[in-house]
């Protein structure tokens, strides 16, 4: 029996590498992480014509430099892993820069297949692309596909695997003219006679066209200070200068020189990217039309999900409930057991489900933008004025779905390419007000500042805002002054997305939200309810650990006006998501009573039957807020009662009530975004990071706003 | 003259990369910009920054800063 082949799958991004994929393993691709960082891994498992293969996609990169952790991944796996079998996707409208990585995965020696994708297009432009040249060129087979139209795909498999089998397999490896030859001879000759541990895990000719290239990584692993001082090496140096440079220019030639001999441009047709990046980036409507997108993608993202958020809402606390309820009696269930399966589990798991509409809009939304190639324009318009806070062009995107929810904010971080600008990003997007510190914000900017109110709400967006450029600058500073970023990005071609590719990119990263963040909001929930219940005897919340733990912690806030433990309370349970905070007041203050216990003794058929009903109804209001109303419909307070206001106005006044508003907008995000945080970053560091410079600027700022306000009221 | 320099429209040719950070200058070679090579300053983004340039037949864009050092003469 022959093992599995290995298939790696390598090529630029925007080539439709990701099509490809899709399009050979469809649902039977798996969607990881690569052990250790925050990149997508997607592996596939197939059987082909009798053979096992396993498919790796490697990240999208446009080299094999040690720069990004993307072409480390891709790198590695390469040299190390050693594929049986390397299919490079290469963009046919743009072979020549697509060539410079194909070069350098052949320098590693692995076999490798040239998938020259999105043919078609080619075609239309009018490229001509002699294919028999280009395989003799390269010294590699060529196989032509449109992946969105499943077109060549498995004869691409087919020829690699053939590739595999072939038992005298010609590599070809390219060679790059006398004087560049003579060095890397010449320092691979070195190497394999001084010897070093690097030899053991990599090529020697590539090792040495690493070192050549000044490549700090292998430099490392080759227990190297700088290069030897050898004859050739030292010609090309006095020379050409730079080798890196050298070899860089060594390869576009050649790459240069391939599309000059293979490709003729029969005419030259108009470019449909340039003709609607004329309106698009134009100096005067660049600006107007992004707004008009990004209020559109906000509005589609929230309005949009909204309903179902509402459905899903409702189908989880009436008829699965009611179902859970009436299995557990019928069990005999013990009280508390009923309690922790229903107000904690069951809980934990609508929180989830609550959130599955949004994330899957906006996600879909996310990867029609990128897909379709505006996301690079966005940038580019944006870039300036996200630069000045030291961050990305891209970054807009995540910081404006922010002020709709954080949680998919977090998961839009992935449209930046470093890690640098994706943390940071992540790292300030809870720091914008969203919907759920709305109704925190009606109740006590109602109760205190009546006719005002609406512009004390504006104010803490305001807030929310100025805390991220704080913040933003800090981290910059003390945390990632090292770590490099820059902009120099490709702006690709218009391209419609695929729905095909759009419904499993938004279904993956749906599942990746469900799987990994729902757990650790499952766990929470559980020890929360734990937190709420014990121990046995207590009766109310002020009895319960919460309670006493809030008594405990309550006089920390008092320089910041709000000492009692009421409040405290509610800013632990806050935690769960930040509208909390409102009914948490409303159960402690004697209001809002549970509105359970109901429920008749039999199966509730007939809450099921209406829950089912309202599924339609659901989708004609997504259509309606599609169309009608302009302003986002989600931002719908709920009427606090007069009750409550009244309690709230015994226990805060207006500059304490002002404090602790800026407070709950900032002293930590919700669990929810906590875990999505975590799931995206894997790192404990980061989580402990975020939590503790947010509370720490949230009590710093609102200290700062109740003592110089009693100060100007009270004191001057 | 340098590339963050030139107006929109025109066509130049790289005379030399100068000293950038290494990563960036590594990531500018990647992309192909490499002395010698003709490029074409396709617009400037609203705000005034960055660049959008034409080179080896597609479009890249790179902020003014990472432009400053980057050597051209204009082609007629």
């Amino acid at each position: 029996m022959r093992r599995e082949v290995v298939v790696a799958v390598a090529g630029n991004p925007n080539t439709g590498k990701t099509t490809f994929i899709n399009a050979l393993a469809g649902t039977r691709l798996r969607v990881g992480n690569w052990p250790g960082v925050t990149v997508e891994k997607k592996e596939a498992r197939l059987k082909f014509d009798g053979t096992e293969v396993r498919l790796v996609d490697l990240p999208g990169t446009y080299s094999l430099s040690p720069f990004s952790t993307e072409e480390i991944i891709a790198r590695d796996f390469l040299v190390k892993e050693k594929p049986d079998v390397v299919l490079n996707v290469v963009d046919a409208t743009n072979l020549e820069r697509n060539l410079y990585l194909t070069f350098q995965i052949l320098e590693t020696g692995r076999p490798l297949v040239l998938v020259l994708n999105m043919y078609d297009e080619a075609r239309k432009r009018g490229l001509r692309i002699d294919l028999e040249k280009l395989e003799r060129l390269l010294g590699v087979p060529v196989v032509p596909t449109v992946a969105v139209k499943g077109e060549g795909v498995r004869e691409a498999l087919e020829t690699a695997i053939s590739k595999v089998r072939d038992p005298e397999p010609s590599i070809s490896s390219p060679r790059y003219g006398e004087e560049v030859e003579r060095a890397i001879s010449e320092l691979e000759n070195w190497l394999l006679e001084k010897g070093t541990p690097a030899l053991g895990k990599y090529p020697a000719r590539w090792l040495a066209i690493k070192l050549l290239e000044g490549d700090h990584e292998m430099m490392r692993e080759a227990g190297l200070e700088e290069l030897p001082g050898l004859s050739g090496v030292e010609h090309l140096r006095s020379a050409h200068g730079d080798p890196a440079e050298i070899l860089a220019e060594t390869r576009y030639a050649m790459a240069a020189g391939i599309v000059r001999e293979c490709v003729t441009r029969k005419e030259i047709r108009p470019d449909l990217s340039e003709k609607l990046d004329r309106i698009f980036l134009n100096r005067y409507l660049g600006l107007p039309v992004f707004l008009v997108v990004m209020w559109l993608i906000f509005k589609m993202a929230f309005d949009l999900s909204a309903p179902f958020v509402d459905w899903l809402d409702t189908l989880v606390a009436g008829p699965l409930n009611e179902t859970l309820a009436w299995a557990l009696r019928l069990v005999l269930a013990p009280e508390w057991f009923q309690s922790l399966v229903l107000d904690g589990v069951l809980a934990g798991m609508g929180t989830v489900a609550v959130f599955l509409p949004v994330i899957f809009a906006m996600m879909f939304l996310i990867t029609f933008l990128e897909g379709s190639g505006y996301l690079a324009r966005a940038a580019f318009v944006m870039d300036r004025a996200m630069h000045l806070v030291g961050l990305h062009g891209k970054s807009f995107i995540p910081l404006l779905l922010g002020f709709g929810c954080n949680v998919p904010a977090i998961y839009a971080t992935r449209v930046l390419e470093s890690r640098r600008d994706r943390l940071l990003t992540a790292l300030l997007a809870p720091l914008m007000s969203c919907g759920a510190r709305l109704p925190v914000y009606v109740v006590f900017a109602g109760a205190f500042f009546g006719a005002r109110a609406g512009t004390v709400i504006w104010s803490l967006y305001l807030v929310g805002i100025t805390a991220a450029l704080l913040l933003g600058s800090i981290f910059q500073r003390l945390l990632l002054r090292g770590e490099s970023s820059f902009f120099v990005m490709e702006l690709p071609p218009y391209r419609l997305p695929g729905v095909k590719y759009l419904l499993i990119h938004t279904w993956e990263k749906t599942r990746h939200f469900v799987v990994k963040a729902g757990t650790y909001i499952l766990a929470i929930s559980v020890v929360v309810w734990l937190l709420l219940h014990l121990p046995p005897q207590a009766r109310t919340l002020e009895e319960s650990y919460l309670g006493r733990a809030s008594k405990a912690v309550a006089p920390v806030f008092a320089p910041l006006g709000f000492g009692n433990w009421e409040a405290a309370a509610s800013l632990i349970t806050g935690f769960l998501a930040k509208e909390v905070v409102v009914s948490t007041m409303g159960e402690i203050y004697g209001l809002g009573e549970e509105t359970g216990g109901l429920s008749s003794e039999g199966f509730p058929g007939e809450s099921w039957r209406k829950a089912l009903l309202e599924l339609p109804r659901a989708f004609l209001e997504a259509g309606h807020n599609l169309i009608a109303g302009i302003f986002p419909v989600s931002l719908k307070p709920e009427e606090a009662e007069a009750s409550l206001l009244a309690s709230i106005r015994k226990a805060f006044d207006p500059l304490s009530a002002y404090a602790f508003m800026v407070f709950v907008l900032l002293y930590m995000p919700c669990m929810v975004v906590l875990a999505a945080f975590y799931a995206e970053f894997r790192s404990l560091r980061l989580v402990v990071l975020m939590v503790s410079s947010h509370f720490l600027l949230a009590y710093t700022l609102s200290l700062f706003l109740y003592q110089v306000g009693k100060f100007l009221a009270y004191g001057g | 003259m340098r590339l963050s320099e030139v107006n929109p429209g025109t066509r130049v040719r790289i005379l030399k990369l100068g000293r950038q950070d290494p990563a960036l200058k590594k990531r500018l070679l990647d992309m192909g910009v490499l002395s010698g090579e003709p490029v074409t300053v396709e617009r400037v983004a609203p705000l005034g920054d960055p660049l959008e340039i034409r080179i080896r037949g597609y479009r890249l864009s790179l902020r003014k800063e990472e432009a400053a050092e980057i050597t051209v003469e204009v082609l007629s």
